[in-house]
């Protein structure tokens, strides 16, 4: 970077420049995300210093990126411009990984094998990769965040100078509307058509708000992070063209509000902002198109709640994150009561591909038709962080109307240890649970809606046999419990209650009437919240009484878990035909309520049995029984 | 000099004018009018204004007190509607505002929190708090048919 | 330009930025309600003012506190829907605040007698239903002495930094606005306790009886413009002393 770009054909000259530029002979991209927990930054610190100590810094160069996205066999690591993909690497396999890379020859041991044992050398013929469709998440393993560079050579920006320079506001408004891009925080709500709303919104001053919603509070969920921490010019760049889009010319400002507990984003995101200051991608009068904008970053309130739009707006105010009704939308009266169009992170970063690339080339992607109507379909790609008991969890990015079969099995491999399917839930923790019947479903916003889920910002948990229905219900409410903000009373208390009498059930104490009153409370807590964290929180109990049923009666006519989770309502016991009298059980059961003679069969006794279950994971013989 | 009005030594001049136009009778509420001479302490007017206010008649809510001012004589003593009411001044949520069909400063339970201040503030010791409802209780002429008035057995309060 | 509109078939008109409940009351319609009062900000936190409000096609259930009024809204008070969800709400309050009198009479007229839910396991101000009107009441009063603390099944009202406020005058707004009367307020002849802080009483010059709390009377002269010796003597003895000026002036 030299000086700041006065306009767009100095940016695309300076493009030109880079991507002419002789690059080295090979990039070696270490996944710093969440990676980390591998010891993926020793990883880098280990490369650096080796390349620094064989002195080879002229041929081979060595990035920390975002996640990757395969982080089951992290950490990652990918040769450029092979694009050799490397798993599970280790601190004594760095030489190797150099070595390889300078001779320009594969290290077959750290490539990935199937489970048949075929192995790929590509990271896009990995099977884990093959099946997604990466836009968003392309340059993931391919661009250092922290170098605009990076971003600018890869074609970043350019959708910024062309939509400032050959695109009016109310032009980049009509094609955003025109490619179906509904917001991917949640509710799927056309982007483009808040963003007129909010540019024909009302302000006295001019003052726009142009927010980015960076909170993702939900557990397991990391799209959003990866978005920053591997992308985070994309974001900005989306942002850019939002201020130009709703808030030119007037005083649009940006806001982006991000989770306290995401770090390495806060300080990607700061770096890129500085870079983007510096190239006078932010400030006055950008790209001399008249445009004046900046963004602030704000850190979380650390609540789920406060990833809820109101909420979000009264913690940027400085107030406790609480959710307001909001009869008058945000776009009219938001932040500081002005005007304020908010968009979620994977929301924004779709912005530039769309300006790049055309609505034509979007609206390929998807289900539905959004011609004459933005709500009529669901275009592009959406990024899930899909966990649970599939072989293969990591970030994948599929177009929209992939079926879920597709991500669990082809993308996800399929269920881990030999075990069956269950259920699989999609939206976060107030998401619904589909069964095996919805597998062939196209994952779109309006289907998973009909089928009693959500698409939410992306979350999916897939669940095996051994997974009790009732538990998790238990489990999502128990978790949204705790993060109501207790203002409503039926949102807080509803879910006290909800969480007990699901308690009761686990516990063998409940009854049919129990059912019934849990389902005329979920009405309650759904009709009468203030807002979607209440209204949606009775989504897992309600598609799991919908799906599963049979597993909640087995719980209260037969005082039985199906999938034998539920404590107070199985027991362990040793089968005598089995047990060889090893004494590993009763050595290693915490209550010592395990007896018997050496060789001869164990029993155990009952009353002091905490249902630990640790005799059936250590027992060789498969003797030990739960029922 | 002292400022309160209901302090013994205070000339009766004192008391506040009301409507701007001179006392027709003592303690004249504007149209609610209070005749002491006529009154034989019978408290009829308390029980009618405890029923007007409460289901269940209590006399703690009656907005009209009698009081004894020496053998076989009694004064009335309620709200006066004054013009510049100080329990208007004082009422931080705006919940006492005067009604403009009846001249009657009327209490708003919506907007009420019970700080107690306008009691505290009346000069005349009209406005008391109901212990149990932590509200305030104040006259409000009834909405204009005031009960006392209606109910008096002797003529000792005119509503004209 | 006012706002027009109907509530059960009956046209009315409203302020722009009014609130729903405030203008059905206005007009005589009863809707209940626990947690609202006009002069303080509404939040929605009883929900039991439920209506049904329909706009255009569109038709929802949504509390009206804190429903700003819009045109040609059509509002419904009743229906049988709106009832089920107000009475199981009733029912879930009356489980939190088993004493309370308005709580139960409430309940008790959407059918509603002994909550099928037990006592409320984290409830450190029994009988409270965090209707917070409490602490906006005393926030509108320019105290800011109280607080909500925590979220979800943990939230509870509380002082703020978790100890008594210098700002509190001990008006007892608080204890007058609660719903459930659960704030614990004593008073003595010469003191006032509240919220772990005791308030000196004004005594009474004329009897000795506590007229306003030295914070109170402070805060309300250096606020409200009336003279100190307003506050001297009690609503008893001033309105003796009407009625002993009544009488001299008429015999
Ligand atoms: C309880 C709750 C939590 C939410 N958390 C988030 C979040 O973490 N990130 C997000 O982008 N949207 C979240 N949302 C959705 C936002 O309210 C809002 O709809 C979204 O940010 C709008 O952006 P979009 O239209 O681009 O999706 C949440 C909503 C609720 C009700
Ligand atoms: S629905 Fe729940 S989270 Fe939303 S405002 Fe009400 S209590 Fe708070
Ligand atoms: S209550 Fe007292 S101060 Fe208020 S109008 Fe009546 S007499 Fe006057
Ligand atoms: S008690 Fe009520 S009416 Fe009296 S001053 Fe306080 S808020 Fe106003
Ligand atoms: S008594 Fe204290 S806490 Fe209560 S309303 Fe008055 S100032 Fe606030
Ligand atoms: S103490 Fe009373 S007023 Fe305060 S939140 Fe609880 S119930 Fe409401
Ligand atoms: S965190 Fe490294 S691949 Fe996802
Ligand atoms: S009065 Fe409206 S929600 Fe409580």
């Amino acid at each position: 970077m030299t000086s700041p770009f006065k306009n767009a054909a100095e940016l695309e000259k300076h493009q030109k420049q880079l991507q002419g530029q002789k690059q080295l002979p090979s990039t070696i991209a270490v996944c710093t995300s969440g990676c980390v927990a591998y010891g993926a930054n020793r990883l880098v610190d280990a490369f650096t210093k080796a390349v620094k100590s064989r002195k080879i810094g002229d041929q081979v160069r060595i990035i920390a990126t975002g996640c990757q996205g395969f982080c089951e066999r992290g950490p990652l690591v990918v040769v450029h411009p092979q694009e050799w993909f490397y798993e599970k690497v280790d601190g004594k396999d760095i030489n190797d990984i150099l070595d390889s890379a300078l001779k320009g020859k594969v290290l077959k041991r750290l490539l990935h094998k199937d489970a048949k044992g075929k192995t790929y050398q590509k990271e896009s013929e990995v099977p884990f990769y093959r099946n997604q469709k990466r836009l968003l998440l392309a340059q993931n393993s391919r661009i250092d965040p922290c170098s605009i560079d990076d971003y600018l050579r890869a074609g970043g920006y350019a959708a910024l100078a062309k939509a400032l320079t050959k695109m009016a506001p109310e032009e980049v408004i009509e094609q955003i509307t025109a490619s179906g891009l509904r917001g991917r925080g949640g509710g799927g709500f056309p982007a483009g058509v808040k963003w007129k709303s909010c540019r024909a919104a009302a302000s006295k001053n001019g003052v726009r708000y142009i927010i980015c919603n960076a909170d993702e509070g939900d557990p397991g969920a990391f799209m959003d992070r990866a978005l920053i921490e591997g992308n985070p010019h994309s974001v900005i760049e989306g942002m850019i063209i939002g201020a130009w889009a709703v808030g030119h010319p007037g005083k649009p400002q940006g806001f982006v509000y991000i989770r306290n507990e995401y770090p390495l984003a806060v300080e990607r995101l700061g770096i890129a902002l500085e870079q983007a200051r510096a190239a006078g991608l932010l400030g006055k009068n950008i790209l001399g198109s008249g445009l004046n904008f900046d963004i602030q970053v704000n850190r979380g309130g650390g609540a789920f709640v406060c990833g809820e739009s109101t909420a979000l707006m009264a913690s940027i105010e400085g107030d406790v994150g609480r959710p307001r009704a909001k009869h008058i939308h945000t776009v009219e009266v938001g932040l500081n009561g002005k005007p304020s169009n908010l968009n979620n992170v994977e929301t924004w970063a779709n912005v530039p591909l769309i300006i790049d690339h055309g609505v034509k080339w979007f609206t390929k992607i998807g289900t539905g038709d959004v011609s004459d109507n933005p709500w009529g379909g669901s275009k592009g790609t959406k990024i899930f962080a899909l966990v649970g008991k599939v072989k293969n969890t990591g970030l994948v990015e599929v177009p929209m109307g992939a079926t879920l079969r597709e991500i669990i099995y082809d993308i996800g491999g399929g269920i881990r240890d030999g075990k069956k399917f269950k259920a699989v839930q999609t939206g976060g923790p107030s998401g619904g649970c589909l069964p095996e019947s919805k597998l062939d479903v196209p994952v779109d916003f309006d289907t998973l809606v009909q089928e009693g889920s959500m698409m939410g910002s992306g979350g999916m948990i897939v669940m095996d046999e051994d997974t009790c229905m009732v538990d998790v219900a238990k489990y999502f409410v128990g978790f949204l419990k705790f993060e109501s903000c207790g203002n409503c009373t039926s949102c807080r208390d509803g879910l006290i209650r909800l969480h007990e009498l699901l308690e009761d059930i686990t516990t063998g104490r409940g009854s049919e009437a129990t059912i019934q009153l849990i389902e005329d409370l979920a009405e309650t807590v759904r009709a009468s919240s203030l807002c979607a964290l209440g209204t949606s929180a009775v989504n897992p109990l309600q598609s799991t009484l919908r799906y599963f049923r049979d597993e909640y009666l087995a719980h209260v006519q037969d005082q039985r878990c199906p999938a034998k989770v539920c404590k107070e309502l199985i027991t362990f016991t040793i089968d005598a035909k089995k047990c060889n009298g090893c004494t590993l059980c009763a050595k290693r059961c915490p209550q010592d309520t395990i007896e018997g003679k050496k060789k001869k069969p164990y029993t155990i006794i009952q009353d002091n049995c905490i249902k630990c279950g640790i005799c059936m994971d250590v027992c060789q013989q498969d003797a030990v029984i739960v029922q | 000099m002292s400022a309160n009005p209901a302090s013994k030594s205070q000339p009766v001049s004192a008391l506040p004018p009301l409507s701007g136009k001179p006392m027709r009778q003592v303690g004249s509420t504007g149209p609610l009018v209070l005749l002491p001479n006529r009154c034989t302490g019978c408290r009829t007017c308390e029980l009618a204004c405890a029923f007007a206010h409460s289901e269940d008649g209590n006399l703690g809510l009656s907005r009209i007190r009698i009081h004894p001012a020496g053998p076989d004589r009694y004064v009335q003593v309620t709200c006066l509607q004054c013009v510049n009411a100080a329990c208007v001044q004082v009422c931080p949520t705006q919940a006492l505002v005067r009604n403009a069909d009846t001249g009657a400063i009327c209490h708003d339970e919506n907007r009420c929190v019970g700080c107690g201040l306008c009691e505290t503030a009346c000069p005349f010791g009209h406005m008391h708090f109901a212990v149990e409802m932590r509200k305030p209780v104040k006259c409000d002429l009834c909405g204009g048919r005031p009960a006392c008035a209606m109910f008096c057995p002797h003529e000792a309060l005119e509503w004209r | 330009m006012p706002i027009r509109f109907k509530i059960n078939d009956v046209a009315v008109e409203a302020k722009p930025g009014e609130g729903l409940l405030d203008v059905a009351r206005r007009n005589g319609f009863s809707i209940p309600s626990l947690c609202h009062l006009e002069s303080v900000p509404a939040i929605g936190a009883c929900r039991i003012c439920l209506v049904e409000v329909r706009r255009g096609r569109r038709s929802k259930l949504t509390t009206s506190c804190n429903y700003e009024v819009l045109d040609g809204i059509e509002v419904s008070t009743d229906s049988p829907e709106i009832r089920r969800h107000r009475a199981m709400n009733l029912e879930l309050l009356l489980a939190r605040a088993p004493s309370s009198e308005a709580i139960r009479k409430l309940a008790a007229q959407y059918g509603v007698s002994q909550p099928r839910f037990g006592p409320i396991k984290y409830n450190p101000l029994p009988n409270c239903i965090l209707c917070e009107l409490c602490v906006r009441a005393c926030t509108e009063l320019g105290h800011h002495a109280l607080t909500t603390v925590g979220r979800g099944d943990r939230k509870r009202i509380g002082l703020p930094f978790n100890k008594p406020a210098d700002t509190c005058v001990g008006c007892g707004a608080c204890a007058s606005v609660c719903p459930t009367h659960c704030i614990p307020m004593t008073d003595t002849l010469t003191k006032r306790a509240i919220w772990g802080q005791k308030h000196d009483f004004v005594r009474c010059s004329e009897c000795g009886a506590p007229v306003i709390t030295k914070k109170h009377r402070d805060h309300a002269i250096a606020t409200k413009g009336l003279p100190e010796d307003y506050y001297d003597v009690c609503q008893s003895c001033k309105q003796i002393a009407t009625s002993q000026r009544f009488a001299a002036i008429v015999w």
